[in-house]
């Protein structure tokens, strides 16, 4: 099965998205923040990244910048619960940087879910 | 003691007569002053040594001479003659007058002229004397022209001052003062006693008495009470002068008026407050967006695992909805802390004021009456004209709902300031020479004076609890002050408020004005003409050609029109004539390929998500949209 990370400071939030990726089958790995994330990436056996946006250390658009740079094919939906500078704007900037789709929290998890399968799909494609 | 003389012979009383002669005229000739003896011809008899000097003339051209020969013809006629005739007349004359003399030069001088019997029963001569009144002159009039400085130093002074007597009885009080006590003139004043000033007499008597122990005292802010009954507080200090047997004389008072300073002082209070809370607002809904995303995941794991349509499932849904209605919620503070630079257009603030009253005029209650005030017709500001219609918007409502139970009057006005009236009215850096003033006035239920420094916190609110998050105006205040301009209230209980917005007046064009684009086709589809005419203001200054469509056929007319179709559409989920899930439909069996920008507002309960993962839509903006996002999002996909 696919290979999903996490990127999500938010301890509560990580194990619930963890949790509903289990239940499709897909490995899961986890980080709690964007240096994290970026430090222990293996771009062998991960397809697709859930980053959160602000956070601490590095952010999640260092994230998407880095991730894509390391593996341009690597699939990367964005989430955010906005910050000091409005709902959307960073997702905004997010997407303009390079990730394949953009949520704002809160956001319905099976939504976000079919859009993991539906990248997935393409990916296989491909 | 009287000197007996005693003659012997005629040599002898000759030699006495010489000295004695000799000793009057030392004495004569010593005097400061010039003296004359002037006869009935108006000849000099005699004269003095500082007389002769004076002039730097010798005695033997003096005497004989007339007054007039030696003074001119003129100065005789018109001033001297005059007065030696008086003087002749039997009374002793003085008056002052000023001539060149040559050692002294120009010089004031004292001239008196007194009646001189010599022959008995009859006036025969006069003597003149003239003093030198020159320095006693100059040093009165610098005595009186320093009096007349310190008078107007004292008028003018923005501090108020009064002289009091030791019981309080105001004696002399200045200008500054006189505004302060309300009083027309010193006179009105000067029969009352300081004492009924003070809202406190007992604060006033414990001063009288710490002044008469410690003669100066600086008393701090003290509430005063002016003759209209208006409460000012006052800065105080006074001083107690003594008499020479060490008792008081009198008082003297500073008092400053100090209601201008705290009003600033608290406003600038108000805004710090306002802006920690900002950040610290943003904080928090952030961290709440973390949690309401992890309710809102499990709710819907719930939701799945439980079997349809049961009783569980269905209180699973309401959590959901729950859920939603936080989250717009947080959505309004983010905005209310969002302290990012907008993007500006030199827009005329008068026609956005024009298209919200446009809009609220279609749902205005029957109860209410709108008057426009719209004196000027033509007021460029600096601004995002969304954000323009969001805050007029917000004011009329508010204001509507504050008179939808009695009826009313809401008047919405328009008017240019110049900047020294903001200046005085605002606690801010005046950056323009003309200020749009904005005013939204209700005759409404109107606010408790406590509550009015308050406002502006986000989640403060006079209505019900339930009835509005309070937001609303927090977050025109966001926007306002990222305008550099401000809004100030005012409010009475049961007669309704007055909304004031400042906006400062702009002459520059700015760049995105002057920039005119390749006149791209933007197509909006849109069901709120009034709020996508504000944001067509917009776009169309920035060289964008609009058209707006409000049904699918419309829609799919122009997209398939060459000469018609658009280069980009905005579509806005309030659209009620395409619902999200027909855009897609619309989009695919038409095969249009046009960039989409989809504009959502977290406050409708539509679900924008499948239209957003479709794949058809390219951007999507929140509501509050602002232009620097709009334009943004346009030139990313124009590209």
């Amino acid at each position: 099965m696919p290979g999903v990370l996490i990127v999500e400071d938010d301890k509560e939030l990580r194990e619930m998205l963890k949790l509903s990726l289990l239940r499709k089958n897909y490995t899961v790995f986890e980080a709690e923040n964007g240096k994290a994330a970026i430090t222990h990436f293996k771009p062998q056996i991960t397809d697709l990244v859930v980053t959160d946006l602000i956070m601490p250390e590095e952010d999640g658009l260092k994230v998407v910048i880095k991730l894509k740079e390391i593996k341009p094919s690597l699939k990367i939906i964005a989430i955010s619960g906005g910050g000091k500078v409005g709902p959307g704007s960073y997702l905004n900037l997010a997407k303009a940087l390079g990730a394949d789709a953009i949520y704002s929290k809160p956001f319905s998890i099976n939504e976000l879910i079919s859009k993991i399968e539906q990248l997935m799909d393409t990916e296989q494609h491909n | 003691m009287k000197r007996k003389l005693e003659i012997s012979d005629e040599n002898e009383y000759l030699k006495f007569l010489t000295k004695e002669k000799d000793i009057s005229d030392q004495i004569i000739n010593h005097s400061r002053s010039m003296i004359t003896i002037i006869n009935r011809d108006y000849i000099y008899e005699k004269v003095n040594s500082t007389f002769c000097n004076a002039h730097q003339l010798v005695l033997d051209t003096i005497l004989g001479k007339s007054l007039g020969d030696f003074w001119g013809h003129d100065t005789f006629q018109n001033v001297i003659k005059r007065n030696v005739d008086i003087c002749f007349s039997g009374k002793t004359v003085q008056y002052e007058a000023t001539f060149i003399t040559p050692t002294l030069g120009k010089r004031h001088f004292e001239v008196v002229f007194r009646p001189l019997t010599i022959e008995p029963g009859k006036i025969t001569h006069l003597l003149a004397e003239t003093f030198d009144i020159d320095e006693l002159k100059n040093s009165k009039q610098a005595v009186i022209q320093k009096e007349e400085e310190l008078r107007k130093f004292e008028s003018n002074l923005p501090i108020g001052f009064l002289r009091c007597n030791p019981e309080g009885k105001i004696l002399h009080a200045n200008r500054a003062f006189l505004a302060i006590a309300d009083c027309k003139d010193e006179q009105s004043i000067t029969e009352m006693n300081l004492k009924n000033f003070y809202l406190d007499a007992e604060l006033f008597e414990l001063q009288m008495d710490q002044l008469t122990e410690s003669h100066t005292r600086n008393f701090g802010m003290v509430n005063l009470k002016n003759s209209a009954g208006k409460e000012i507080p006052c800065r105080i200090s006074g001083f107690l002068a003594v008499n020479g047997s060490g008792s008081p004389a009198y008082i003297d008072f500073a008092v400053e008026d100090c209601s201008r300073e705290l009003m600033l002082e608290n406003r600038l209070l108000q805004a710090q407050k306002l802006e920690t809370i900002g950040s610290l607002a943003g904080g928090i809904a952030h961290d709440f967006n973390n949690i309401l995303a992890t309710i809102s995941g499990y709710s819907e794991m719930l939701h799945d695992d439980l079997p349809k349509n049961s009783d569980m499932s269905e209180k699973v849904g309401k959590i959901q909805m729950a859920v939603k209605k936080a989250q717009s919620i947080t959505n309004q503070i983010l905005t209310f802390s969002r302290h990012v630079e907008q993007e500006k257009v030199l827009i005329n603030v008068a026609e956005v004021l024009k298209e919200t009253i446009g809009f609220v005029k279609s749902s205005i209650p029957s109860n209410i009456v709108l008057k426009s005030r719209i004196t000027k017709m033509n007021v460029d500001v600096l601004a995002d004209p969304t954000q323009l219609f969001r805050v007029f918007l917000n004011l009329m409502t508010n204001a509507i709902q504050s008179m939808e139970e009695n009826g009313g009057v809401l008047t919405v006005g328009i008017d240019v300031v110049e900047r020294e009236f903001v200046q005085h009215e605002l606690n801010k850096d005046i950056v323009a020479d003309e200020y749009a003033l904005l005013m939204f006035k209700d005759t409404g239920e109107g606010m408790d004076p406590s509550l009015i420094g308050r406002i502006f916190e986000p989640f403060f609110t006079t209505r019900e609890v339930g009835k509005g998050t309070g937001l609303g105006l927090s977050v025109i205040h966001g926007i306002i002050t990222e305008m550099e301009g401000e809004i100030v209230v005012s409010s009475k209980k049961e007669k309704g408020s007055v909304f004031s917005v400042y906006l400062p007046v702009s002459k520059t064009y700015s760049d995105v004005t002057t920039k005119k684009g390749s006149r791209n086709k933007i197509l909006f589809i849109t069901g709120n003409k009034y709020e996508s005419r504000i944001l067509s203001l917009a776009l169309e200054s920035a060289g964008y050609e609009l058209i707006f469509v409000s049904d699918g056929k419309n829609f799919a007319r122009v997209m398939n029109n060459i000469s018609e179709r658009a280069d980009l559409v905005i579509y806005m989920s309030d659209s009620k004539q395409i619902k999200p899930e027909d855009l897609a439909g619309i989009f695919r069996s038409e095969n249009i390929v046009t960039p989409c920008i989809l504009i959502t507002d977290p406050m409708q309960d539509v679900s924008e998500e499948k239209l957003l993962n479709s794949g058809i839509i390219n951007q999507q903006l929140t509501k509050p949209v602002s232009l620097k996002e709009i334009r943004n999002a346009i030139q990313e996909l124009l590209r």
